[in-house]
């Protein structure tokens, strides 16, 4: 397998900054995603490391070796298209055989290796078909083979599961782990759904407009988002960000009441902001709950019912107040314009600076 | 990017555009270009020279070896549209008294030793050649697109079978058909007469008509008459209000290619007419002039036959594919 | 079947709007007002015909004679597939078909690989190019006639000939099909450029994709990829091409006239001479159009079935 690696990798279209430099090293056996909404320059990147789009500067090197200016074929990679890419006038064997064919591996070989692929993905009986007749599922089954077939140094994926309805995504997002598992594959996927990008990733890398906004494992980016994007980012729904004021010692809330501050975040805050500021509360749904006791004040604006527990939408200190969501159970009935209070679980907040919207770490050289 | 960047860049492919992976490298594009355009301009040789043998007095035109440069004359054009009479020698010193008031192709013509009578039977040709063809081709348009629409509206019963046999009476060979028609049209008294001969073009420029007209007209969305009807309108107005606004350019694409196939018809024109009707493609292989073939009149005649289409064929270059398939391909 | 039926369900906005109840066409009426005059102009002008022909076809019918048809059954048939002079004819035909449609399938598929990548004015130049398939055969055959002239014609002044001494192609018997075959490419190859430049272009760019990331060299490409998407679109051109050079008529009565002597004399034409001046014998052109026919029938089934198939896969 290999070892992938950008060094200050961009590209410009024109006057368009498509990527900006960026650095990236995936480790031998890696799957890392590439996750950002449409037009952040995660396609754009996948294409560069495939030699699909040719670079306007930096460096990719594929073990080691310098392939920034290799042609796509020789590059040992395999590429896997939201489209599918399959040849139309081509059945599911002959579009599988393809690639060796192209590289003229004896017959023998190329049955037997056909064969090996195909049993893992169990599409064998789809061998005469073409792919026009086939579901997308099974498509996109093909499209895998035609990649593992070749046993490359790296895979890459370009939102293979886009054209996909809700629930063959789901299975084919457990299949494509499990064979990037069984063969020790390294893989780069590009994916604009965070769901996906969280329950596939060994490591995450958050793009957004050209610039790689965080790299980091699933529970880093979601425990500690580097900034407002990620934080919004990540999620379903994303983190809830309140803007207020730091008092030493606590944060108020405007119209809703004071946090006590805890001794580490208090000093985090007080080194990154001064002795009063204005600083971005941030915390998830699920880090806080309703409290009669609580120190901020809310009024229930709206609730949806999410599979086993409630979604409160709240605003804070009042009506016109910024909403939160907040978990909740489902037994109690919160009627809109009911006034309560909230609790924050103080291991789970997080602060951002707002004038750079970049996070305070709480601590030192974290 | 370094030079020495740039010369590690020699195992790559340079792609065209900027991004582009197939295509090849510049040196091979610019050969197809280079191809493109000598296959282009190689082609078009035929044309220009017919274009400039039209300009050719009659020894030019005749020359051997054939002459490029040459000085340019309205002979070919003039004989080609004029009835002349040879000069005798008294009327001819009468008229060169009085050169300077006689018209441009007059002069000419005395230099020549003759004088224009009048218009010569080729003119009465193109004019039928117009009126046949406009006639046949607004007969053609309008029916071809009310059959079209009911084509592609309604569920009319065989539909299937209905348009494939329009569609095959394209096949027909015109000779199968013309030895009956002809004998219809003696029959009837329709023979060389232009009723006859816009009656057969409007049939075979329906069928084609009819397919082209019908690919035009599933591209526009049923919603919008839809959307009419549930206004209020009826069928009829729905069709006049939305339907025909949106189907300007197909409408155009078709008459035009109608047209262009009244224009160049040979075939019938030549074995139902024989004068009062006949138009100018049959008329134009059999003008020999007084003394042999009259190369400039020829190139004349055909130049003039055929700038018409050629500006046509500029104007109509997005909906070509179209019409040369029937409509049956979609781009 | 209605005509007219009252405004209810439709209509009943407007009509309540302005308080008047229209009557209008049904969509049935409709429907068939709009297709009858082109269904009746068809089979008045084609059907009829076709079988008038059939039946002249076993008389001996003259159109110049006053005598009524005599039938002769299969006679006309017989006297058509037993003379050796009409079996060269289709025979020339048959050549002529294979050479024009071969070389400008060849050419016209050459053209559109190289059109194919667009550049900046590569639609003026297809345009261009396309210029000779839309002028009339007749006056086509007729001003070839002067530039393939040995002495003032420049076919032979641009292949490098001096005056008069280069080969005087519409005389010499075996070089005048081979004029009518250049004459027919360069007008038809832009034809089949056509068709093949519109499937090349529907050839989706990520495939190419695919097959350069799985290291097809580009002949790889072009043999498994490239070939295979555009051969449908082939086939249609070299079938219609086919239909026509059996129908071909026009062109060849512009350049040659079925000379020199019957050395291009293509089957269409004469079957014009049998049934029209000078001959007359139209019982006899009947059946010989009917034997045509037939002909072209069988290979326009081939073409009407790879069109639907086309169809059905855009």
């Amino acid at each position: 397998m290999a070892t992938i690696e950008l060094r200050q990798v961009e590209k410009k279209f024109g006057e368009l900054h498509a990527v900006k430099p960026m650095d990236l090293t995936v480790y031998d056996g890696e799957f890392v995603v590439l996750l950002g909404p449409s037009g952040c320059g995660k396609t754009t990147t996948l294409r560069m490391i495939a030699g699909l789009e040719t670079v306007t500067g930096g460096q990719i090197l594929l073990n080691g070796r310098d392939v920034t200016w290799e042609h796509p074929s020789r590059r040992d990679i395999a590429f896997v298209f939201q489209l599918f890419a399959l040849y139309p006038h081509m059945s599911v064997w002959q579009n599988i055989a393809f690639p060796l064919q192209a590289q003229g591996v004896s017959r023998h070989e190329v049955r037997q290796r056909v064969a090996e692929v195909a049993r893992l993905l169990e599409i064998e009986h789809l061998f005469r078909q073409r792919p026009r007749g086939l579901s997308m599922g099974d498509q996109q089954r093909v499209a895998l083979a035609r990649a593992l077939v070749r046993r490359p140094a790296a895979f890459l994926m370009d939102e293979p599961l886009g054209a996909l309805d809700a629930d063959m995504r789901e299975r084919m997002r457990g299949e494509i782990k499990r064979l990037h598992i069984d063969q020790h594959a390294t893989t780069v996927y590009v994916t604009h759904d965070q769901v996906e990008a969280m329950a596939m990733g060994d490591r995450v890398v958050v793009m957004s407009e050209a610039v790689v906004q965080q790299v980091g494992t699933p529970a880093e980016v979601y425990y500690d988002p580097a900034n407002l994007f990620v934080a919004r980012f990540i999620g379903s729904p994303g983190m809830n960000l309140v803007p207020c004021r730091y008092l030493g010692g606590a944060v108020e809330v405007p119209g809703a009441g004071r946090v006590a501050l805890s001794p580490v975040w208090d000093a985090a805050l007080q080194r990154a902001l001064g002795p009063a500021c204005d600083v971005i509360l941030g915390f998830r749904p699920e880090a806080a709950r309703v409290a009669p006791e609580g120190p901020l004040f809310a009024t229930v604006y709206a609730s949806d019912m999410e599979g086993g527990y409630a979604m409160l939408h709240l605003s804070l200190g009042g009506e016109g107040g910024p909403v939160v969501h907040v978990r909740a159970s489902r037994e109690n009935r919160y009627p809109i314009g009911t006034p309560l209070r909230i609790d924050l679980d103080p291991e789970m907040v997080r602060f951002f600076d707002p004038r750079t919207e970049r996070a305070i770490r709480r601590e030192v050289g974290r | 990017m370094e030079k020495s960047q740039r010369r590690q860049r020699a195992p790559i492919v340079e792609a065209i555009r900027v991004d582009k992976i197939s295509g090849g490298t510049r040196l091979v594009q610019a050969i197809r270009i280079v191809l493109a355009v000598v296959y282009a301009a190689l082609s078009l040789i035929p044309v220009l020279w017919i274009g400039m043998t039209a300009f050719k007095s009659r020894p030019d035109a005749t020359a051997v070896p054939p002459k490029v440069f040459f000085k340019p004359t309205l002979e070919g054009f003039v004989s080609l549209l004029t009835d002349r009479a040879i000069l005798l020698e008294a009327r001819r010193q009468e008229l060169l008294q009085h050169l300077d008031e006689l018209p441009w192709y007059q002069r000419l013509m005395v230099q020549q030793g003759m004088e224009v009578t009048g218009p010569s039977q080729y003119v009465g040709r193109l004019k039928n050649s117009m009126i046949i063809a406009g006639v046949s081709t607004v007969a053609a348009v309008v029916l071809g697109l009310l059959a079209a629409y009911a084509f592609s509206r309604f569920p009319v019963p065989g539909k299937g079978d209905l348009l494939f046999f329009i569609l095959s009476t394209r096949m027909l060979p015109p000779v199968v058909v013309t030895i009956p028609i002809f004998l219809m049209y003696r029959r009837l008294g329709l023979h060389d007469t232009h009723i006859g001969l816009i009656l057969l073009y409007t049939v075979f420029n329906l069928s084609f008509s009819v397919w082209l007209m019908k690919g035009f007209l599933d591209e526009i969305p049923r919603e919008y008459e839809e959307a009419a009807l549930v206004d209020g309108y009826t069928r009829l107005q729905a069709f006049f209000k939305v339907v025909l606004p949106n189907s300007l350019s197909g409408l155009a694409a078709t008459t035009v290619f109608c047209l262009i196939f009244a224009w160049n018809e040979y075939a019938f024109a030549l074995m139902l007419t024989t004068d009062k009707a006949r138009t100018a493609p049959p008329s134009i292989t059999t003008m020999l002039g007084r003394g042999g073939i009259e190369w400039a009149s020829i190139a004349a005649g055909s130049l003039g036959f055929l700038i018409p289409v050629v500006l046509v064929t500029f104007a109509l270059r997005k909906y070509l594919l179209r019409g040369v398939t029937f409509g049956a391909i979609r781009q | 079947m209605a005509l007219w039926s009252a405004t209810q369900s439709v209509g009943s906005d407007r009509s309540a709007r302005t308080g008047i109840r229209r009557r209008q066409l049904s969509d049935r009426a409709i429907q068939w007002l709009f297709i009858a005059p082109t269904l009746i102009l068809l089979v008045a002008m084609n059907i009829f015909p076709l079988f008038y022909s059939l039946f002249l076809s076993f008389t001996n019918y003259s159109a110049i004679s006053a005598a009524a048809p005599v039938w002769v059954g299969l006679g006309n048939y017989q006297h058509i597939l037993s003379d050796k002079q009409l079996w060269t004819y289709f025979a020339t035909t048959g050549r002529y078909a294979v050479a024009a449609v071969g070389l400008e399938t060849l050419l016209g598929f050459g053209l559109a690989m190289l059109l194919r990548e667009k550049f900046r004015a590569s639609g003026f130049i297809t345009t261009l190019i396309l210029v000779p398939m839309m002028l009339s055969p007749v006056v086509v055959g007729l001003f070839w006639k002067l530039i393939f002239n040995p002495q003032s014609g420049i076919f032979n002044y641009l292949l490098g000939f001096a005056a008069g001494q280069g080969p005087d192609w519409l005389k010499d018997p075996k070089l005048a099909l081979w004029a009518v075959v250049i004459v027919d490419v360069w007008m038809w190859a832009p034809f089949v450029m056509l068709l093949c430049l519109s499937g090349l272009n529907a050839i989706p760019e990520y495939l190419y994709e695919a097959a350069v990331i799985d290291r097809a060299s580009p002949w790889f490409q072009f043999w498994r990829i490239t070939l295979p998407q555009v051969a449908p679109l082939l086939l249609i051109a070299v079938l219609f091409r086919t239909i026509e050079a059996f129908k071909a008529f026009d062109l060849v009565m512009g350049l040659t006239g079925g000379g020199p002597g019957d050395a291009t004399e293509l089957i269409a034409v004469n079957l014009y001479r049998i049934a029209f001046p000078p001959q007359f014998q139209t019982g006899l052109g009947s059946a010989l159009a009917y034997i045509i026919l037939v002909l072209i029938v069988a290979i326009s089934n081939l073409y009407i079935r790879s069109l639907s198939r086309i169809r059905g896969e855009v």
